[in-house]
């Protein structure tokens, strides 16, 4: 489980020709660059004018024209999106992340026919697809006075995000060794006392996760949003940029795809800054399943 | 380190509490709009950019909050509002049709007879925004189906402009035997297949095929929804709409007019502005009425149209009516539609910016007979399986007459069966 | 500190009682989070989306009950009868395809590291993170049918057999072009998943594998495939209760057409839902994607328990 350990597994082989080696890094490689040139394609077009575009859209830009990001960038004003993305985001990894973390505590170590009964619950939320509840919640928003605002937003990422987290802090916990538990236990420490001393940070790389793609996903947000927010000084940017998007269609190519790398920017810069904790958090939070 | 992660913990849930609280807005009397596109510097984008603007500037008694929320969006949340009934706009862009018929029986909207019935205005503008004898708001621009055509592809190869389907059958063999594209269509998408399939259902039927149809005087599988829908079939068969018709979004088609590679469209008019801007395409591109069919009950009069931009006013707005009228009147007034680059104008006075809209409007100024585009006049539970049912025509293998078929009993389901 | 109070004395002064309201106490205060966000956000939608599942409601108006007639209605409907095939062979390519090849790469990177495989590891999960509208977009860039860039390919080198495939309207292909966006797009957590789990196995078990003279792939196939079968079970429910609620991508790239082939229950619901004001149809397709992925989880849940826990 610890990192040391880890490092050794990750030995190498001793056995195994130079060849199949080749062979498949090769692929690898190959694959590698199937998931990148297709991030490139936008860059085709965003240097173009629509008629260069239309009729040579594959060709290489002529000349480097920054007017298209410049029109999408105004047109978006991402400025005052941001401020209230920022707020859905970090709104939702402080009501996604601690519930979850603390019901997967209780269904891992605390496991009784009644924590079962109720994980079987919370599980069944993973099953929705938002579409089906959306006109419900919106009304159920309404009768609270959410509608229109951030916490409406929230509030109802977060009852879509709880499950999935659930189920990962779940299997994390169940997968700590139990005697660092009992060891504070003894020494007179209380459940609370040991769930935030002892447990909490060893869950560390699934907080790192959960909370970096909560983050991601609440960036993503677009239909909850959509629906639930009405005025224009509190959409958030996915907003904006769907505004813009959908506005324009796709008939103007060049404006299109500069308003999608600006749309797409921030995650794949957070996931460069970000990966190795993602891939850390994924890695240990993935023991067992 | 013990304390601090205690108050950490702490702070994130004052943080949630914090966020819960909701926020109250204190109230003002405003105007909120809907609409779809941004009032910004885009070409097509100038008219609502210069009624809201310049309504802002000359009204500062009156607080517009406009929000534009794209083409789907705009749909779909008017809808999730309408049914929940709570928190509405006061003007919506719309479409006018069944489906603002449906807000209006549901009571959503409110009644503006009285108050737009002087407004100058083409009729059928008039009429798109009348439901059951009630006026519920106005439509400055109108959109009609006709055809549009690369007039610089039709003089190099001798063209001229059709007057019969026989005749457009064979310029299409014309130009696909020069390996040039007839029509450019954008079956992907769906809605842009209805346009073509109206106009063949009216030429050979006449425009009461649909009405009695809607009307539930006869059934929407009888002989000549079919006849046409072969029709049509056949010229997708012949390749008229080039060998991949069914990936072909309604963009794709509009590149494909931009760049030459297809010769014609059958659409609506507000695609007016966009072909004359030598921004957008550097080929000549001309407009005319869909021809008649030799022994056809339809006329070349018979044009099929609908509201290009309306607004419609709902209940929420009773007690600001002086501002809505002040709003709508201005929406319809001559100094913002001439803003307009290309749609088609339902003010009078209002003289069209391109010789492309001009041609678009002398086909509407003559057309006798208007018949409001099919899925604007079905209630909304059957107008997209309607479009489900015609995309078939562009499927080599399928059975029309069961497509139309399943059509009609979701129909029957809806609007009832045929009345004897 | 006074939150000594509330935590309870340590537990060895406590009589068991004491003790067992303490426990319950906790439990209860910290389920309660969890469980009211739930009960709020989700099961009250969800239990007025059972309702209007029985009902004939356009949103406007009054709804009226009519028992089960959408549940008929829908099963004896061409449409969902496809979207309910579309999504079970979604559900079974994906576990078939998606899986081994995420297996493979993961392996790969695994039992072939190097300074280059480390730097490739983040890439895979690259595409992960994007929202789908920008997935779609890319997909439609690669598959449009004219300035597509495979139709743009094909035509200048005159690859005349690959020109005239209709990757997005052919009924035939759709399908598949739909699902290998969707592998592109989905398959990165799935491999850093299962990177993880091989990771996790003891070098031991490898040292004794290759004494008894295995290779990699004997060793994959015969030691680390038995070993990590509970994650791989995890990732096939995640694979088969996404394709069930699958929507964004179809829909963004073919609007569920031509004719049926790409249609989903996801789809289904959506258009029946916002664009036919069948709420009451919608609600039924809502509550069949969600007894579905329901019954799916807990056959493979209770078909795990009876086979014990493995790894």
């Amino acid at each position: 489980m610890n990192d040391a350990m880890v490092e050794k597994n990750k030995k190498d082989f001793r056995t195994g020709s130079w060849f199949s080696g080749v062979i498949i890094n090769g692929i690898l490689i190959l694959l590698a660059l199937s998931v990148i040139i297709p991030l490139l394609l936008p860059w085709f077009f965003v240097f173009k004018t629509r008629l260069e575009c239309s009729y040579n859209p594959w060709s290489l830009p002529t000349q480097i024209r920054w007017s298209n990001f410049a029109e999408a960038w105004t047109a978006i004003r991402i400025d005052q999106g941001l401020i209230n993305t920022v707020i859905v985001c970090l709104g939702a990894i402080a009501c996604t992340v601690p519930p979850a973390a603390m019901a997967g505590y209780i269904f891992a170590r605390y496991r009784s026919k009644v924590t079962e009964v109720i994980f079987y619950l919370i599980l069944a939320g993973y099953f929705v697809p938002i579409q089906m509840v959306l006109i419900p919640l919106y009304k159920l928003c309404s009768q609270l006075s959410l509608t229109d605002t951030l916490p409406g937003v929230i509030l109802s990422l977060a009852a879509f995000g709880i499950p999935f987290w659930t189920i990962i802090y779940r299997s994390f916990f169940q997968s700590l060794p139990g005697e660092l538990a009992e060891a504070a236990r003894i020494d007179g420490a209380g459940h609370m006392v040991t769930f935030f001393r002892i447990m909490l940070p060893l869950a560390k790389p699934a907080t790192v996760l959960a909370v970096l793609l909560v983050f991601i996903g609440a960036w993503s947000d677009y239909l909850l949003s959509l629906i639930l927010l009405n005025s224009q000084d509190r959409f958030t940017m996915q907003l904006r940029i769907a505004q813009f998007l959908n506005a324009y269609g796709v008939d103007h190519m060049p404006r299109y795809a500069a308003a999608a790398i600006i749309a797409a920017a921030p995650t794949i810069i957070l996931y460069i800054l970000g990966h190795r904790w993602i891939l850390r958090g994924t890695l240990a939070g993935a023991l067992k399943g | 380190m013990k304390k601090r992660r205690w108050l950490l913990f702490v702070g994130v849930m004052a943080l949630v509490v914090v966020l819960l609280a909701p926020v109250y807005a204190a109230p003002r009397v405003k105007l909120t709009v809907w609409g779809r596109d941004l009032p910004d510097e885009q070409a097509d984008h100038a008219y609502i950019r210069a009624l809201i603007n310049n309504f802002k500037a000359k009204n500062p008694d009156i607080e517009v909050d406009y929000i534009a929320l794209g083409d789907p969006g705009l749909m779909d949340k008017t809808k999730v509002a309408m049914a929940n009934n709570k928190v509405l706009p006061d003007i919506f862009q719309t479409w006018g049709g069944s489906t603002m018929g449906g807000y209006a029986d549901a009571g959503r909207l409110l009644d503006m007879t009285k108050e737009l019935k002087s407004i100058p205005c083409s009729s059928a503008a008039q009429q798109a925004m009348t439901w059951k004898g009630k006026i519920y708001g106005v439509a400055p621009f109108f959109a009609i189906a006709g055809v549009f055509y690369n007039e610089g592809i039709f003089k190099k190869y001798n063209l001229s402009i059709p007057t019969t389907i026989d005749q457009l059958e064979e310029i299409a063999e014309t130009l696909k035997s020069k390996g040039i594209q007839p029509f450019a269509c954008g079956a992907k998408d769906k809605w842009p297949v209805l346009a073509l399939f109206m106009y063949l259902t009216d030429r050979s039927g006449g425009v009461q095929v649909f009405n009695n149809a809607a009307d539930r005087k006869s059934r929407f599988d009888n002989p000549e929804f079919i006849k046409a829908a072969q029709k049509y079939q056949e010229w997708v068969k012949k390749g008229y709409f080039g060998d991949k018709p069914l990936s072909e979004t309604y963009s794709d088609a509009q590149q494909l007019m931009a760049t030459g590679k297809a010769a014609m469209q059958i659409s609506g008019s507000w695609l007016c502005a966009q072909y004359a801007n030598k921004e957008f395409t550097d080929q000549t591109i001309g407009f005319f009425a869909f021809p008649e069919m030799k022994g056809g009950k339809g006329k070349i009069t018979d044009v099929m149209g609908m509201p290009d931009i309306a607004f419609a006013v709902t209940r929420t707005a009773a007690n600001k009516r002086a501002a809505v009228v002040r709003f709508l009147k201005y929406a319809m007034s001559v100094e913002v539609c001439q803003a307009e680059p290309g749609r088609i104008c339902s003010v009078p006075g209002v003289k069209a910016r391109n010789p492309l809209t001009e041609k678009a409007s002398n086909v509407f100024t003559q057309a006798k007979e208007i018949q409001f585009w099919w899925d604007q006049n079905l209630p909304p539970m059957v107008t997209t399986p309607l479009l489900d049912a015609m995309q078939n025509i562009f499927l080599p293998n399928a059975d029309l007459k069961k497509a139309f078929t399943t059509y009609e009993s979701l129909v029957e389901e809806v609007m009832g069966p045929v009345k004897k | 500190m006074d939150y000594d109070i509330l935590l309870g004395k340590p537990a060895k002064d406590k009589s068991r009682k004491k003790q067992m309201r303490e426990i319950i106490f906790f439990k209860i205060f910290f389920l309660l989070p969890a469980v009211l966000f739930l009960a709020v956000f989700m099961y009250y939608p969800i239990k007025e989306t059972f309702q209007l599942s029985m009902m004939r409601a356009s949103g406007l108006g009054e709804s009226v009950f009519i028992g089960f007639e959408n549940y008929v209605r829908l099963f004896t409907n061409e449409e969902f009868q496809s979207g309910l095939i579309n999504v079970f062979r979604w559900a079974f390519w994906s576990v078939v395809i998606q899986i081994p090849l995420s297996f493979f790469i993961a392996f790969s990177l695994v039992a072939y590291r190097n300074k280059m495989t480390n730097g490739l590891r983040a890439v895979y999960y690259l595409a992960s993170v994007l929202p789908s509208a920008i997935v779609a977009m890319l997909g439609r860039f690669m598959f449009a049918p004219n300035f597509g860039i495979i139709a743009s390919i094909s035509r200048k080198f005159n690859w005349i057999w690959l020109d005239k495939v209709d990757f997005l309207g052919d009924p035939r292909i759709a399908f598949w072009s739909v699902f290998f966006v969707a592998t592109w797009a989905y398959i990165g957590f799935y491999i850093v998943y299962i990177m993880a789990n091989i990771e996790q196995i003891p070098v031991d078990i490898r040292e004794a594998a290759e004494l008894d003279g295995a290779n990699r792939w004997q060793y994959a196939i015969h030691i680390v495939l038995p070993i990590i079968s509970y994650p791989l079970r995890i990732i096939a429910v995640l694979c088969v209760v996404g394709s069930l609620k699958l929507f964004d991508l179809p829909y963004l790239l073919t609007g569920g057409g031509p004719g049926h082939a790409t249609k989903t229950l996801g789809i289904i619901l959506y258009q029946q839902g916002f664009v036919n004001w069948q709420y009451g149809k919608a609600a039924a397709v809502g509550v069949v994607i969600f007894l579905l992925s329901l019954i799916f989880t807990v056959a493979q849940f209770s078909w795990q328990r009876k086979e014990g826990d493995i790894g």
